[in-house]
Parts: C-alpha cells; structure tokens; sequence
C-alpha cells in the first residue's frame, strides 16, 4: 500500500480520511504531554495532578478563550484569508464592554467584534485588499483608537458581575467559561456541516470563481465569515475582561498566534477550503496543555517558546507529507 | 521507443493492464480511446510524471527509466499536457524558456530569451504573440500555441501531444499540423491523443486504440473505418453521431425565452441582438476569442459595466452577479469553459460539487436537509449517468468526461430554464460527447432554451437549430436549418464579404 498511496494521492482509499488524520495525530500527541507531564510530576513530586479532573478542568476553562477565538479564525482560514486584528479586537472588545458596563456591557462589547468584522469583511470582498494587510491594517487603527480611549493610561473601570460569571463562575462545578465555549462550538459545528453557508465557506476557500459562477453570493459569505470571527474576538475579549476583572491593554496579543496555530495544528489547510472543526478543539487543547505543562516543568521561558515553535512545525511536517496536492 | 507489459494501478484501480507500445521515429502516432482508457497514464508514464507498476520501457534499444519529468526531457520527451503548464503571470517569453534559460555570466539573458521566443513562435506561425505579454492576457487557443513553442525550444525527439489541439482553432489546427509534420519529416517521433476524429486522419500515420487500461489494437491510419474504430473505442455499436433535429417549429408558435437588445461590453462585444426561444439549442460559431466566452458571461452577470437590455420570458432583467442569473424566475445556467478552475471544486467531494448551487433549494430554514440532499445527489448521479466510486470521493478522482457530467448535473438540479454552455465538449471522449448531445436535445424538447459556444463546427452543424456566428463582438450571421454547414459557418465566422457568404438567414 505505501509506495502506490505515495504516488496516487488520493486515488487510494486510505484507512484514514485526509481531512481526519492531523486530527487523529494532535489527539494522540495531547496524550503523549499528558504522559510525559505525569511522568516527570510522578518522578519529582510522586504525584499525578495533570490526570484530576480539577486540573483538567481549569486548562479548559483557560482554553475556553483561545478556543473562541479559534473557532472565529478557523471559518476566516477556511476562506483561504486571515484575520490579524484579532489582538485590538479583542482588547477594543473588553475596554469599551467595562467601560459601558452595567447590562449594556456585553451587548457592547459583541458589537464591537461584529463591527471590526464587518470592515473587515467589506475591505476583503469589496475592496479586494488582501485580508492579511487589511486586518493587520484595522488592528493598528483599532490599537490607536484605544489608546486615544484610555489616554494611554490603564482604563479605571471593572467587569459587570455577570462577566466575571460567565468567565470565572461555575455551574454543578463546570466552569461557566468551558460552557460558553462549548455553545460556540456547537453553533461551529452546525454552521460548517448543515448550513449554506458553511458549504459556501468551504467553496469558496478552495476555489472563488468557482463558487462564484455556481451562483453562490461569494462577498456576502466572505463578509459574514469576518464578522462571526469578530463577533467571537469581541466575545473572548469580553469574557477576559470578567476572568481577570478588568480590561488592559495588550490584553489579546497573546491569543493571535496561538488561534492560528490551533486552527493550523487540526488540520486546516491555511490555504482554505479544507478542514474539520473537531481538529481546531483538539488543537487548542494541544496548546494550552503544552504551555500548560512545560510551565509545570519549570522549563525557562527561552526554552518554552524553542520548545513550543518546533511542535507547531513538526506536525504541520507531519501532516504535510500526507497533504501533498497530487495534480 | 517501446513500452512492454507496463501496467499501473492507482490503489484498487488498475490504469493500464500489461500494456505493449511501439512508436518510431519519423512517424505520427495517435492514441484513440475514451476517457479513463488509459492513455492520459500512458503519456504519464512515458514523460515521467508517474512510475509503473511492472514493466519496461526502452529508448533506441536501451532500457530506461524515468524518475521524474526533467529525465524524460533530458532524453528527448517532451510532452505538451492537456491542462496548461504556463505560469500565467509570467510572460510569453519567460514561459518558453523557463526550464532552461539562456545564461548571460549566471545571469538569465533577457535579450536572448527574448529572441528564442520570437524564433519559435515565428516557427509555429504565431508572429502575433508578443513574447512580453503576460500568458494571463493571452486568449486560450493562443496560450496552447506558446505550450507547443515551449515544447520545441526542448529540441525534442519524441513529442507527445495530450489534446493539444482541443482548444484551437481551425486555422491553427492546419499550422500546427504543418509543423508536426515538419518535424516528422526531421526524424522525429510524435505521439497525439486527440478526440476529433478528422484531425486523427489528417495528421496520423499509425493509430493504437486503447479501451479500459488494454492496448486493443495498432493499425495504419486509413486501413479502418471511422465507424470501426470508435466501435473498437466504446466496445459497442453507436447508431447515430447526433440526435436527429426535429423539424422547426412555426414563428407563432415559437416562445421566447431569453431576449437580447443591444448588448454591448468594452470593445469585446458591441450590440448584439439575439433571441433565445424555449426548446431550441442556438450555437455560437465564429473564430476563436470573437467574443463568445464574453457573450456568455455577461448573459450570466459575470462582467461589470454590460449596457444593453436582457429581456427573461418578456420582463428586462439586471444581472449583477451569477446568483442573480440563478435565482427563481430567471433561472440561468452557465457551464463555463475550464471545468477544472471555473466549474468545479476539485479537492471537494463528487457529492457536494453536485448540490453547491441548489443548497438554497435544499435547505429546510438555516439548516439543509440531510435526506433532500442525499436523494438530490443520487438523482443527479443517475440522470447523468456519472461513473463514481463513491458520491464522497473527491470529484478530482474522475474522468474529464465524468467531471464534466458532474458541472452539468449541477445545474440541471435546479432547473434552469435558460442555459449557456461555454465549449462544454472540449476534451472529453467521443462517448460522453454523443451522451451531452443527447441531454441537450433533451432539454430543449422539455422547454429549455439553450446557448451553445462550441469550437467545433461539427458539434454546431451536429446539433445546433440555428447559429449565431460572431466575429469581432458582433454577430455577423445567423444560419438555420440546413444553412448550417461548415463552410457557411467558416465563410461567416472569417467575415467574407456578403457577396460571398450564403443567403443570410432572413
């Protein structure tokens, strides 16, 4: 089976689905951190926190925020664009969510998202500027706007209740955050596999002018695609805002290129058109454990980035010698 | 060169089955079968883009093998492939050297290569190109004629042409039959897959038919019959070329379908006036690049800036985009030219290419309809006879012919009442041919009004009511019935003088 599958592509029946592969390798290499971590806590410390479910628990409560994100940036990379002003979005999100607050706080702070990705969106399909210098070009003006904002100082104002609730708060021990995540999830799911426009998203990420002359409204789809990623960057944005309190600046710089990596890590092709939303939750889970665990083992921070770098790499190397484009 | 017992397979799926070939130098050798017979494996094979499974080749007595294409040309293959090899947004010049440029102290010698462009491209006729053009702004029939320049700068000695002349015209068909004949004389060898029968006879010395992976047999041109040989292609017997033309209907009874008035775009299209009436097929005939392709897309919304009125069953319309040509009560249909980048989604599944412009119709409130959906797949599947493994395997995993079925069911689910096809025959076997015929007459005689763009005349005089023939954006002449006929379609489409052309039709 090798040498024929390696020269006929896709012609060949594989025992695993292109598109379920990479999610298949990042679910197995979840496990070999969580031994690993439990090995070295089991040599040093004779016990096994990674395995409690109160450890699991709060990585996933952590991983809630980066998921959102995730799940907003995997439909914009499943266009075959990509989303860079997802840092300011999210910080614009939060500052303007505490600043407002009382009720009107998270209605403001979605509305936020959902504006950022509607410029983006008609920048991308009207305009025609490639989203990686339109979206980077709206992170920057989002950035001066908030700096203008705040004067440049730390913002003086506080998260509603109900943020720190849905960030922080738990429901029969779960945390509300996990939930939060999961809804998104689900609405992920559901629009990729059952609806329209998921199957326009697809289309048009692995050819445009075909989806185009098939009578698909290609700038619509591409416009709603940026707001539903903006919409979710206002989201995390707002939800971080309640986990930590307040709003800060900067606050979302870390979550651009780890919601990249995750999309990425499960399996979708940055290129667009192909991919499974299950591999982007496998994804997050794979990073946030990672970061998670090399913490746990007290690796320097120099050693951590090296470390995490040269995982995202190899596995794309891995998934790349099965991705090769036949024709 | 010699090929004996090769046999490939492509997972379950065996391409070539213990597969004898000879060609010699000095001769023409064409390659017949239907899609999926083989042949495009065999050239594969033979130019070193993929290995077999079993088998061995040998070059002048010498045994070789070939690990990759630039092996094969370093021997002297050389092979011009159906699907365009040229980097569109490099120029002409760039393009025909780009494997070997001329070298200037490592530097790539810009005037030289600039030169070698020119020569070769005055060799095949085509002073025309301007050799720093951009290949993008090239118009098809154009761009195969850089492909058989680049393939000569290669100095080769075996040629091997894969439907190098499908999307040609006539005129350039005759030059590039001149060369190849040329370069026969020269001593050298030259392999063609070609699926018009009438070029085969022109150009071919010997013929080999090949059906189902198998060599069925090899014989000189001319010792058998053009019935014999598709006969030997299809293994069944086909009773007529076309469907019979039913006889036209009387003006009072005809409906119209579609109504153009003045249709005018930039300077590719000026004024066109033409009707489309419900169950007749209407060609579209004419040179290559007369503004056909230009005709069509901008019926369908395609093109920005079109002035004129477009008139659907009496009510003027505005298309702004293909979906609006789509929507209920217009319902348009556009097979475009290049299924592979404009009519389907390659990496994507046979079943979601079928439903991916009726999702609309499919869906049941936000979500679609699971079942609806899987019903239309299989409807579309068996309407069209499509040949697939399974309807979840990428549609790239079919024949051309299979893949072009696949664009045309497509639009058949949602019920177009007006439908455009650009050169949907092109490069496809003789067997899915006759079948598209069939369908299209089909439709027309269920009430749907048909556009038909075709570069080959036969298909237009084959299957055609009437026929516009364009030239220069407008359209010169429109023939009917039994008007129609090669050199009433060639005297229109080279725009000779009234004088010589026939009575226009009234």
């Amino acid at each position: 089976m090798t040498s024929i599958s390696d020269q006929a592509g896709n012609k060949t029946k594989p025992w695993l689905s292109p598109d379920d592969k990479p999610i298949v390798i990042a679910g197995g290499f979840v496990l070999v951190i969580l031994a690993v971590g439990t090995a070295y806590t089991l040599i040093t410390q004779g016990t096994a926190p990674l395995l409690s479910p109160t450890y699991l628990l709060q990585q996933l409560q952590i991983g809630a925020f980066l998921g959102i994100v995730a799940a907003g940036m995997m439909l914009v990379i499943l266009l075959g664009h990509i989303d860079l002003s997802v840092p300011w979005t999210i910080a614009a999100a939060a500052m303007m969510a505490t600043a407002v607050g009382g009720p009107m706080a998270i209605p403001v702070g979605l509305a936020i998202g959902l504006a950022v990705g509607f410029v983006n969106g008609v920048g991308v399909a009207y305009l025609r500027i490639p989203s990686m210098i339109f979206t980077l070009g709206v992170n920057a003006v989002m950035r001066g706007l908030m700096v203008a904002h705040t004067g440049g100082f730390a913002p003086q104002t506080a998260a509603t209740d109900l943020m720190e609730f849905l960030a922080g708060g738990r429901i029969l021990g779960i945390p509300v955050a996990i939930l939060v995540w999961a809804s998104v999830s689900i609405g992920a799911i559901v629009l990729l596999t059952r609806t329209t426009i998921g199957k326009a998203i697809y289309a048009i990420g692995n050819r445009e002018a075909a989806a185009y002359l098939a009578g698909i409204r290609t700038r619509w789809v591409i416009i709603a695609a940026f707001c539903l990623c903006g919409l979710c960057a206002g989201l995390a944005g707002t939800l971080l805002a309640g986990y930590s309190t307040k709003a800060y600046q900067g606050m979302g710089d870390a979550y651009l290129l780890p919601a990249i990596a995750a999309v990425v890590i499960g399996g979708t092709n940055i290129l667009g058109g192909r991919g499974r939303y299950v591999g982007t939750l496998v994804g997050v889970i794979l990073i946030v454990l990672l970061n998670s665990v090399l913490s746990i083992m007290q690796m320097p921070e120099a050693g951590r980035q090296v470390i995490y770098g040269t995982v995202i790499i190899a596995m794309l190397l891995v998934y790349g010698r099965g991705h090769r484009v036949v024709n | 060169m010699t090929l004996a017992g090769i046999t490939k397979r492509y997972g379950g799926v065996t391409a070539l089955d213990d597969v004898d070939f000879a060609c010699s130098l000095g001769s023409v050798h064409a390659v017949l079968g239907e899609n999926g017979a083989g042949k495009s494996t065999l050239i594969k094979i033979m130019s070193g883009v993929v290995q077999p499974d079993a088998g061995v080749m040998t070059l002048d007595g010498r045994p070789v093998s070939f690990a990759r294409p630039s092996d094969a040309n370093d021997a002297g293959i050389v092979c011009i492939f159906q699907e365009l090899s040229l980097m569109p947004d490099l120029t002409v010049a760039d393009n025909i050297s780009i494997a070997d440029p001329p070298r200037r102290f490592g530097l790539i010698d810009r005037r030289a290569q600039h030169r070698r462009a020119e020569q070769l491209l005055a060799r095949i006729g085509c002073e025309d190109v301007n050799p720093l053009l951009r290949v993008r702004d090239l118009p098809l029939s154009r761009r195969q004629m850089v492909e058989i320049a680049k393939a000569l700068a290669k100095d080769p000695t075996v040629l091997i042409l894969d439907e190098a002349t499908s999307a040609l015209t006539s005129a350039d068909v005759d030059r590039v039959f001149d060369i190849l004949r040329g370069l026969r004389d020269d001593g050298i060898a030259i392999i063609t897959i070609s699926h018009r029968m009438h070029e085969i006879e022109a150009i071919a010395d010997e013929c080999s038919v090949f059906r189902n992976g198998r060599h069925i047999d090899t014989f000189a041109q001319g010792s058998k019959s053009e019935a014999e040989i598709v006969q030997m292609m299809i293994g069944r017997e086909i009773s007529a070329h076309f469907p019979p033309r039913p006889p036209p209907k009387p003006p009072e009874a005809l409906e119209t379908a579609l109504d153009v008035a003045g249709l005018s775009w930039e300077d590719r299209l000026s004024a066109i006036d033409l009707s489309l009436h419900k169950g007749e097929i209407v060609g579209l005939g004419g040179l290559d690049g007369q503004g056909q392709k230009e005709l069509l897309l901008g019926l369908f919304g395609v093109l920005k800036g079109v002035t004129g009125e477009i008139k659907v069953a009496g009510k003027p319309v505005r298309l702004a985009a293909p979906a609006d040509a789509k929507k209920a009560g217009i319902d348009m249909a556009l097979i475009p030219e290049d299924r592979k980048t404009e009519g389907l989604l390659l990496p994507m599944s046979i079943a979601d290419n079928l439903v991916i412009s009726s999702l609309g119709a499919l869906a049941n409130g936000i979500l679609v309809d699971r079942k609806a959906l899987q019903q239309a797949v299989a409807d579309g599947i068996d309407r069209m006879q499509i040949k697939v493994g399974a309807p979840d395997d990428p549609v790239s995993t079919l024949s051309g012919g299979n893949q072009q079925k696949v664009v045309i069911a497509k639009w058949l689910m949602t019920d177009p009442a007006v439908i455009l096809l650009n050169d949907p025959t092109r490069g496809i076997d003789v067997g899915t041919k006759q079948e598209i015929y069939r369908l299209l007459r089909d439709l027309a005689e269920a009430g749907a009004a048909i556009l038909f763009y075709s570069t080959d005349y036969e298909e237009l005089i084959g299957c055609c009511d009437r026929v516009a023939v364009m030239y220069d954006g407008r359209i010169v002449n429109e023939l009917r019935g039994d008007d129609i006929t090669e050199h009433n379609i060639i005297s229109s489409a080279l725009n000779i003088s009234e004088g010589t052309a026939p009575e226009a039709a009234s």
